[in-house]
C-alpha cells in the first residue's frame, strides 16, 4: 500500500500545479476560463459551492453516477434499480422528488470522464537497431479516436525502457467497445535523436528544454522519420474495474508469433471534477450511506469496520472513480467522516487505524493539501477522546478482557500514527481542556502525556470506585486493616492484569511503559491510604495479655489484640507482596518509591507479630497435647505424635520469620534473639503440658504403687526430641547471615558480641528444657522411691530371709527399670540412671541416718547393703554405676562401715588413718627410722632412732620409748606388744633395739594387717605417758627376705596424731553412734588421748 | 520463672531468674553487666546493639542462683526491639548515671515502660532496683546525690537501691546480690500468702547443693 505518493496523487502526469489540482469541475468552473483567474479568486468560488451545496445537489449528482457507471465491475452484483432504491433509501429521498431529480440527472450532460493511464516501463524490448539496442517510446491512444495520440519521451539505447510518465484521455459515453491502445516504437529521426539531442547543450531555461522534447516527440509521430513498430497491446475499457489497475500487458505485432516484449501501464479513471467539490461530496455520501447502513443493520457499538452493503459500496466506488479521487483523499475523507460518526456511534477502531496507515505517509511527506491536513487534525481531535477513553475504561466490566485487549491495541496504534505526525500546536489545539477535564498536564499536552494522564486518571477512577465500594463506615482497626488488604489485592490483580494483558502492546506500540506508570500511581496512593493508619495503629497495639507462658487457659483480656495484630500482619505481608512486584516492574526507580520503606511503618508491630506467634504456638502446642494418643509415630522412633506437632508449630514460626523478612539487620539479630528465647519457653511449656498429660498415669490406687509406663517415658522422650531440635532450628532462622552484616555494617568486634549473645540465649534455651527433662524425671524416679525405700528396708530387716514382700518389690523394681530402658532413648536412660541414684543416695541417706538413731544392730546395716547391691544389680546400667555416682559410693562406703563388727570397724579406722598419715610430711612431732623383714612367718622389727622429736618436759627434751602394736588387735592377741628402752632427756634417741615376732601363717596371711609404733613420752611417776605420735607400716609393704636385717633398708616414718579431721572420718563417725559398744567407747576414749588433748 | 515460684524446682538445680536492665543510654548497663559476669570494664565499649544475654551464677544463703541477664539498648530507636523482652523478668534494674541528673530524672519513664511492656499484674509488687552508676565520679562532676536517690525511691515504694562502678568495681556485685535478695523477700511473702500443693514424696529435706553434672556449667567467682 505504501507507495511514493506523488505517483499516487498525480492523475494527469508529473507537474501538476495547485491550480491544475483545484479546477477539475468543469461544469462550474470551466477550464476554459481557467487562464488569468486568480487562485484566491478561484479559491473563494470553490468555497462558495461547497458551502451552497445541497443534499438534493449531492443525490442528483449520485443519481448521474448511477446512470454513468463505469469499471468492468458494475452491474454484476448490482443492478441499476437496486441502486437508486438502495440511495433514495439512503438519502431519504421521497418518490416524487427523486423522479424529479432522476430526469434532472438523465439531462445533464454525461460526465467529462478521463482515463488516466500511467506508462510505467517495459521488458525484454525486441532490438531494432544495429547495435542490438532500441531507442523505444509509446504512442497511446482511444481506438474511437486514432488521431488523438499521445507519445512519452524516447528512452535511447535500451530494451528495459523505464518511463513512469501519466496521460490523462478524455472518454467518450460510449465505453462499451472502447479500447485503449498501446504501441511501442523505435525511434530513429531523419535528424537523428542524437543530432537533436545535442541540441540540448544550446538550449537554455526549463521552457526551452521542454519545448526541445515536444520538438523530439513531434518528430517521432509525425512520420517524418522510419520510426519501427516493436509491438502493441489493446486493453478494451470494459476490462478495466472501477477502482482501476496495474497490469503488465505483452506486446504483439502482426505477423509475428514471438512475443515483442511487456508493458506495464496503470490504468484509472478519473473526472475533471473539482478535488475538493467531489472530496465533500464524497463526505456526504460517505455519511449519509454510513448512516443509512448502521440504521438498518443495527449493527452494535464498536462493531463497524468498513464493510457495506454491495450497493453502498458500489455507490461510493462510482463517485470515488468518477470524480478521480486518490486512495489518499478517499481515506482522508473516510477518516473524517468515520470519525465524526464514531462520536455518536462508535465504531470499530481497526477503521481508524488502518486508515491511518494508509494516511501517514501522504500527511508525512507533505502530499496533502493545508485544507485536507486541517480536516485531518480536526477529525483527529474527534476521534482521540474516544480513543483516551478506552484507555481510562480498560478496566470496563462488560467487556471482555480479549475484546479489550483488541481495542486497546487498536487504540495504541492510532496514537502512535497520530503522534508520528507530530500534531500542529499552533493552529489547533488538539487537547481542549473541554474535552479532556480529567487531564493535569496544563502546557504540554502530547499524545505521551495525555496518554500517560489517561492511565493515571483510569487507575484512579478506578481506585476511588473500590474506594466507595470499600468504605464501610469501619470503626475498629481490624475492619480498616482488612480494608487495606483487599484494596491492596485488587490493585495487585489489577496490575497482573497490566503485565498478563496490555503492558506488553503499550511498550511494543507505544513504547510506553503502561504496568510500571500504572505502579508508579498505585505505590503513591497506597502508602497515602496505609502508611498513616499502620502508623497510629502499631502505636496503640495493646499487648497481648495473658499471665503467663504456663498457663493459657487463664487468658485475659478479648482476643482483640490478637486479630488485630493478625491483621497488621496480613496487611504487612500484602505491602511486601506489592513491594516485590514493584521491584521487578521498575528495577531502576524503585528505590525512588515512597513504598520501599513501608516496613518501617510496622516497626511497632514485629512484637506484637512475635508475641503472637508465641502465643499461637503456645495454643497449638496445647491442642497438639491434648490430641496426642502417646503411642510411637511409628516403629522406628520413641516418640509420639505432639512431638512431631510441636516441631511442625516451631516450623511455622520460621516460616513467619521468614515471611517477614525484615531488612534491618539490628532489628533482625534482636528479633532472632527473641525468638530463640520463645521457642525456648514454648519448650518448656511443652515440657509442662507433656507431663501434665500423663500424670496420674501408672499411680495404682490400691497399694500407692506407681508402675511406670509407656507414656511417661514418650513424654520424656518427646520433650527431649523437641529439645534436640532447638539447635538446629535456631540456626535455621538464619542468624549467621544476619551476624555477618552486622559485621559488615558495624564492625566484626560487635558482630562477635551479638553472635556471643545469640550463643548464650540458644545454650541457655537448651539447657533449661534439658532441665525440664530431668524435672520430668525427677517425678517419676521420685514416684518409685517409696517403693524402693520400702524393699531396701524390708531387706535389711529380714535379712537372709525369703519375703514374698522382698520379691515383689525386687519385682517392681526389675519391671519399671525394664519399661525405663525399654521406652527411653538411650541418653535418657542413663539419665534416669542418674537420677536413680541421686535418688537412691538421699533414700539410703535417710534410711541410714533414722536407723542408726534407732541404734540397729550392724546386721541391719549389712543387709541394707546386701540389698542395695541386688537392687541395683538388676539396673539396666550400660555403663559402670561407680564412674558417674561418687556421691552413692560414699553413702554405700557408709552403710559398709555401719554394717561391719566393732573390731572390724576399729580396725578400719586405723586403716583409714594410715592412709592419712602416709600424707603427713616434715612433721612437728619428729619420725623415727625403722628396718623390717618377714621370713617366713617370722616379723622381724629393728628401731633404731627418732628424731626431731617435739618435747613434751618443761626442760625441751624427751624420755621417749616406742611401742609396737600388731592391728587388727583381735587377731595378735597371742603377741605381746614390744617395747623399747626409754631414752631421757633427749629429741634424737638412739634405740637400736631389735624385736623377733613368731607369727602363725594365718596372721602372717592377713591382708590388711597393720604395725603401729606408739612414740611416748615417759612420765617420771610412769602412770601418764604422754603420748608424741604414732606411725603405721602395713604388712604389705614388709620385704620378705632371708636376707639379715642389718643390710636392709632404713624406713623413715613420719610422726602423726589423730586428728580433728580424722575425726570425721566415716569409721569413726560410725563409731561414735555405738553408743551402747563399750569396745567402741573404749577404742574412741583412746583415739581421744592418741589426739595429744 | 513461674515454674520455680510454685517451688516444682527440686533444689539442686538452680533457680533461673530473669533479669532486664534498664536505663538512659550511656549511663554504663552494659559495663555494669561485664564487670559482673566476666569482671572486665572496657573504657571504650560499643553501644549496644538492641540486647545482649549473658548467664551468671550468684550464691545467696548457701542457695545458687542462674541469672539470666537481659541488658538493653536505652536509645529511642531501640525501643521496639528491647521492650519485647520485658515480659516474663523476675528482676528490673532501674539504672542511671551519678554523674548524669537527666538520666536520673529518666527512671520514672524506664520503669513506666517496663510495667507496660512487661504484662505485670496490676498492683504486684515487683523487684525493682535502682542503680546509681559512675559513684566513682569526683564530687565536682556528680550531679545526683543518694539521698535523692533514697527519696526517689521511697517516693515509688522501691525499697533497693544502691550506688556502683563499673569501673572500679565497687558495689557491682552488691547489687546483683541485693536485686536477689529483693525477688527472695517477695517471692517468699507471696509463698505464704498462697499456699504450695506439692504432690510427690518430699525426699529433698536433706539439700545437696551441688547441681547435677548435666547443668549448666559456670564456675563460680
Ligand atoms: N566513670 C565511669 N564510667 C563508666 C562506668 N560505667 C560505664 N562507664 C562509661 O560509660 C560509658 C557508657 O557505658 P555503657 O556500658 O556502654 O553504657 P550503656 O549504654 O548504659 O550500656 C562508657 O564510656 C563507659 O566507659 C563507671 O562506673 N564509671
Ligand atoms: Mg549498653
Amino acid at each position: 500500500m505504501i507507495r511514493p505518493c506523488v505517483s499516487e496523487c498525480n492523475l494527469t502526469n508529473g507537474h501538476v500545479t495547485p491550480i491544475q489540482a483545484v479546477l477539475r469541475r468543469k461544469k462550474s468552473l470551466s477550464k476554459l476560463n481557467f487562464r488569468g483567474i486568480k487562485k484566491e479568486e478561484l479559491q473563494r468560488r470553490t468555497s462558495m459551492y461547497l458551502a451552497s451545496m445541497t443534499i438534493d445537489e449531492l443525490y442528483c449528482e449520485i443519481l448521474f453516477e448511477i446512470l454513468h457507471n463505469v469499471g468492468c465491475d458494475i452491474s454484476y452484483e448490482v443492478g441499476q434499480t437496486a441502486l437508486f432504491s438502495y440511495a433514495q433509501d439512503a438519502f431519504k429521498i421521497p418518490n416524487d422528488k427523486h423522479r424529479y431529480l432522476l430526469e434532472l440527472a438523465e439531462k445533464k450532460e454525461a460526465p467529462d470522464r478521463m482515463i488516466n493511464v500511467e506508462v510505467i516501463e517495459a521488458k525484454d524490448l525486441r532490438p531494432k537497431d544495429s547495435n542490438g539496442m532500441s531507442d523505444p517510446f509509446v504512442t497511446l491512444y482511444l481506438s474511437s479516436n486514432m488521431s488523438h495520440r499521445y507519445n512519452t519521451s524516447v528512452k535511447t539505447m535500451t530494451l528495459n525502457p523505464v518511463w513512469e510518465e501519466h496521460f490523462a484521455l478524455p472518454i467518450t459515453e460510449n465505453t462499451a467497445d472502447e479500447n485503449l491502445c498501446l504501441e511501442v516504437w523505435d525511434f530513429d529521426p531523419a535528424e537523428s535523436v542524437k543530432e537533436k539531442l545535442g541540441k540540448i547543450f544550446d538550449v537554455k531555461g526549463v521552457k526551452g528544454m521542454r519545448k526541445l522534447v515536444k520538438e523530439i516527440a513531434v518528430t517521432a509521430t509525425t512520420g517524418q522519420h522510419e520510426n519501427e513498430l516493436i509491438g502493441r497491446a489493446k486493453i478494451p475499457l470494459s476490462t478495466i474495474p472501477a477502482s482501476g489497475m496495474t497490469m503488465w500487458y505483452s506486446l504483439d505485432k502482426k505477423n509475428k508469433i514471438n512475443r515483442q516484449g511487456v508493458l506495464k501501464v496503470r490504468v484509472t479513471f478519473s473526472s475533471e471534477k473539482n478535488n475538493q467539490v467531489a472530496e465533500q461530496e464524497y463526505r456526504h455520501l460517505l455519511r449519509i450511506v454510513l448512516l443509512h447502513e448502521l440504521e438498518t443493520s443495527k449493527v452494535a457499538a464498536n462493531w463497524w469496520c468498513g464493510t457495506f452493503t454491495p450497493q453502498g459500496e458500489q455507490l461510493l466506488t462510482q463517485h470515488i472513480a468518477q470524480s478521480g479521487l486518490t486512495p489518499a483523499e478517499v481515506a482522508l475523507c473516510q477518516y473524517y467522516v468515520y470519525s465524526s460518526i464514531h462520536q455518536s456511534h462508535a465504531l470499530n477502531l481497526t477503521l481508524f487505524s488502518n486508515l491511518l496507515e494508509k494516511l501517514v505517509k501522504p500527511l508525512q511527506v507533505g502530499g496533502v493539501s493545508d485544507e485536507d491536513t486541517k480536516l485531518f487534525w480536526d477529525a483527529t481531535k474527534k476521534l482521540l477522546p474516544s480513543c483516551f477513553s478506552i484507555i481510562r475504561k480498560i478496566r470496563r466490566k462488560s467487556v471482555t478482557e480479549k475484546a479489550m485487549v483488541k481495542q486497546v491495541v487498536e487504540v495504541l496504534k492510532i496514537l502512535n500514527h497520530i503522534h508520528s505526525l507530530e500534531p500542529p500546536r499552533s493552529n489547533i489545539d488538539l487537547f481542549p481542556d473541554t474535552m479532556y477535564p480529567w487531564v493535569t498536564y496544563q502546557d504540554d499536552r502530547t499524545v505521551p502525556t495525555v496518554l500517560n494522564d489517561a492511565v493515571a486518571q483510569g487507575a484512579n477512577d478506578w481506585l476511588n470506585h473500590i474506594l466507595e465500594n470499600n468504605n464501610k463506615p469501619e470503626e475498629s482497626n481490624v475492619g480498616k486493616l482488612q480494608n487495606m488488604i483487599q484494596i491492596i489485592q485488587l490493585v495487585r490483580s489489577d496490575l497482573q492484569k497490566a503485565i498478563e494483558f496490555y503492558d506488553k502492546f503499550f511498550q511494543e506500540i507505544v513504547n510506553f511503559q503502561f504496568a510500571k506508570a500504572l505502579y508508579v500511581f498505585y505505590q503513591a496512593r497506597i502508602c497515602i491510604l496505609c502508611e498513616p493508619d499502620v502508623i497510629e495503629i502499631c502505636k496503640n497495639l495493646r499487648s497481648l495479655q495473658y499471665s503467663s507462658y504456663n498457663d493459657l487457659t487463664k487468658q485475659e483480656g478479648s482476643p482483640d489484640p490478637l486479630a488485630e495484630g493478625t491483621s497488621l500482619f496480613e496487611l504487612y505481608l500484602a505491602l511486601q507482596r506489592f513491594a516485590t512486584l514493584g521491584i521487578g516492574l521498575c528495577p531502576a526507580d524503585y528505590d525512588t518509591f515512597h513504598i520501599k520503606n513501608f516496613h518501617q511503618w510496622f516497626h511497632g508491630g514485629v512484637a506484637q507479630w512475635l508475641d503472637i506467634a508465641v502465643y499461637k504456638a503456645l495454643q497449638r502446642i496445647e491442642k497438639a497435647v491434648e490430641l496426642d494418643q502417646l503411642v510411637h509415630v511409628d516403629s522406628n522412633v520413641k516418640y509420639s505424635s505432639s512431638a512431631v506437632d510441636t516441631l511442625t508449630i516451631f516450623y511455622q514460626v520460621k516460616v513467619f520469620w521468614e515471611q517477614l523478612n525484615w531488612p534491618d539487620v539490628e532489628s533482625c539479630y534482636t528479633f532472632i534473639a527473641k525468638i530463640i528465647d520463645d521457642i525456648c519457653r514454648c519448650c518448656v511449656f511443652y515440657a509442662d503440658k507433656m507431663s501434665a498429660r500423663v500424670e496420674g498415669m501408672g499411680d495404682t490406687q490400691d497399694d500407692k504403687k506407681f508402675e511406670v509406663t509407656a507414656e511417661w517415658c514418650l513424654a520424656i522422650n518427646n520433650i527431649d526430641y523437641v529439645r534436640e531440635t532447638l539447635e538446629p532450628f535456631t540456626r535455621d532462622l538464619g542468624m549467621d547471615g544476619v551476624i555477618h552484616k552486622i559485621g559488615e555494617m558495624k564492625s566484626p568486634v560487635e558482630a562477635q558480641r551479638c553472635q556471643h549473645t545469640l550463643d548464650n540465649v540458644i545454650a541457655n534455651a537448651i539447657d533449661t528444657v534439658r532441665n525440664k527433662i530431668i524435672e520430668l524425671l525427677e517425678t517419676v524416679v521420685n514416684k518409685m522411691a517409696p517403693a524402693m525405700k520400702r524393699l531396701l528396708i524390708e531387706g535389711a530387716e529380714l535379712g537372709d530371709q525369703d519375703s514374698n514382700s522382698c520379691d515383689r518389690l525386687m519385682m517392681y523394681v526389675d519391671n519399671n527399670l525394664g519399661t525405663l530402658h525399654r521406652e527411653l532413648n538411650e541418653e535418657n536412660f542413663s539419665r534416669t540412671l542418674e537420677v536413680v541414684w541421686e535418688m537412691l543416695n538421699g533414700t539410703l541417706g535417710e534410711i541410714i541416718q533414722s536407723n542408726i538413731e534407732k541404734r540397729r544392730p550392724p546386721a541391719f546395716f549389712a543387709n541394707l547393703r546386701k540389698t542395695l547391691k541386688l537392687m541395683t544389680g538388676s539396673f539396666k546400667n550400660p555403663q559402670n554405676c561407680d564412674n558417674d555416682c561418687d556421691e552413692l559410693r560414699r553413702t554405700e562406703q557408709i552403710l559398709r562401715l555401719n554394717g561391719l563388727e566393732t573390731a572390724e570397724l576399729i580396725h578400719e579406722v586405723h586403716l583409714e588413718l594410715a592412709k592419712e598419715f602416709e600424707k603427713v610430711k616434715d612433721s612437728q612431732l619428729g619420725e623415727i627410722s625403722i628396718k623390717t623383714k618377714f621370713e617366713e612367718n617370722t616379723l622381724t622389727i629393728e628401731v633404731m632412732n627418732a628424731r626431731n622429736l617435739l618435747p613434751m618436759d618443761s626442760n625441751g627434751t624427751c624420755d621417749a620409748f616406742v611401742r609396737i602394736h600388731l592391728l587388727p588387735e583381735a587377731k595378735f592377741t597371742n603377741i605381746e606388744k614390744p617395747k623399747t628402752k626409754t631414752h631421757n632427756r633427749t629429741q634424737f634417741p638412739l634405740f637400736d633395739e631389735t624385736f623377733v615376732l613368731k607369727l602363725t601363717p594365718e596372721q602372717r596371711e592377713l591382708e590388711d594387717a597393720l604395725i603401729l609404733f606408739s612414740v611416748k613420752d615417759k612420765d617420771l611417776l610412769g602412770y601418764n605417758n604422754q603420748y608424741i605420735g604414732e606411725a603405721y607400716l602395713p604388712f604389705k609393704d614388709i620385704e620378705d627376705t632371708s636376707q639379715s636385717i642389718g643390710v636392709m633398708p632404713q624406713i623413715h616414718l613420719q610422726l602423726a596424731r589423730p586428728t580433728d579431721k580424722s575425726m570425721c572420718l566415716d569409721s569413726i563417725k560410725a563409731l561414735e553412734y555405738r553408743q551402747g559398744d563399750k569396745q567402741a567407747k573404749e577404742f574412741l576414749r583412746k583415739l581421744k588421748q592418741r589426739m595429744g588433748t | 520463672m513461674s515454674a520455680v515460684r510454685h517451688n516444682t524446682r527440686s533444689p539442686n538445680k538452680n533457680t533461673l531468674l530473669k533479669v532486664v536492665i534498664l536505663g538512659d543510654g550511656g549511663v554504663g548497663k552494659s559495663c555494669l553487666m561485664n564487670r559482673f559476669v566476666s569482671n572486665q570494664f572496657d573504657e571504650h565499649s560499643f553501644h549496644t546493639i538492641g540486647v545482649e544475654f549473658l548467664n551468671k551464677d550468684v550464691e545467696i544463703d548457701s542457695e545458687t542462683y542462674t541469672l539470666q541477664i537481659w541488658d538493653t539498648a536505652g536509645q529511642e530507636r531501640f525501643k521496639t526491639l528491647r521492650t519485647p523482652f520485658y515480659r516474663g523478668s523476675d528482676i528490673c534494674m532501674l539504672t542511671y548515671a551519678v554523674d548524669d541528673k537527666i538520666s536520673f530524672k529518666n527512671l520514672q519513664l524506664w520503669k513506666n515502660e517496663f510495667l507496660y511492656y512487661a504484662d505485670i499484674k496490676e498492683n504486684a509488687q515487683f523487684p525493682f532496683i535502682v542503680i546509681g552508676n559512675k559513684s566513682d565520679v569526683t564530687s565536682e562532676e556528680r550531679e545526683v546525690t543518694q539521698l535523692e536517690m533514697e527519696m526517689w525511691c521511697n517516693e515509688n515504694s522501691i525499697t533497693s537501691c544502691i550506688e556502683t562502678s563499673a569501673k572500679n568495681a565497687s558495689n557491682v556485685h552488691e547489687a546483683f546480690k541485693m536485686a536477689v535478695q529483693h525477688w527472695l523477700r517477695l517471692e517468699n511473702r507471696a509463698d505464704r500468702n498462697e499456699p504450695h500443693i506439692d504432690d510427690t514424696v518430699d525426699l529433698t529435706k536433706k539439700s545437696t547443693a551441688n547441681r547435677t553434672s548435666c547443668c549448666i556449667a559456670t564456675g563460680d567467682e
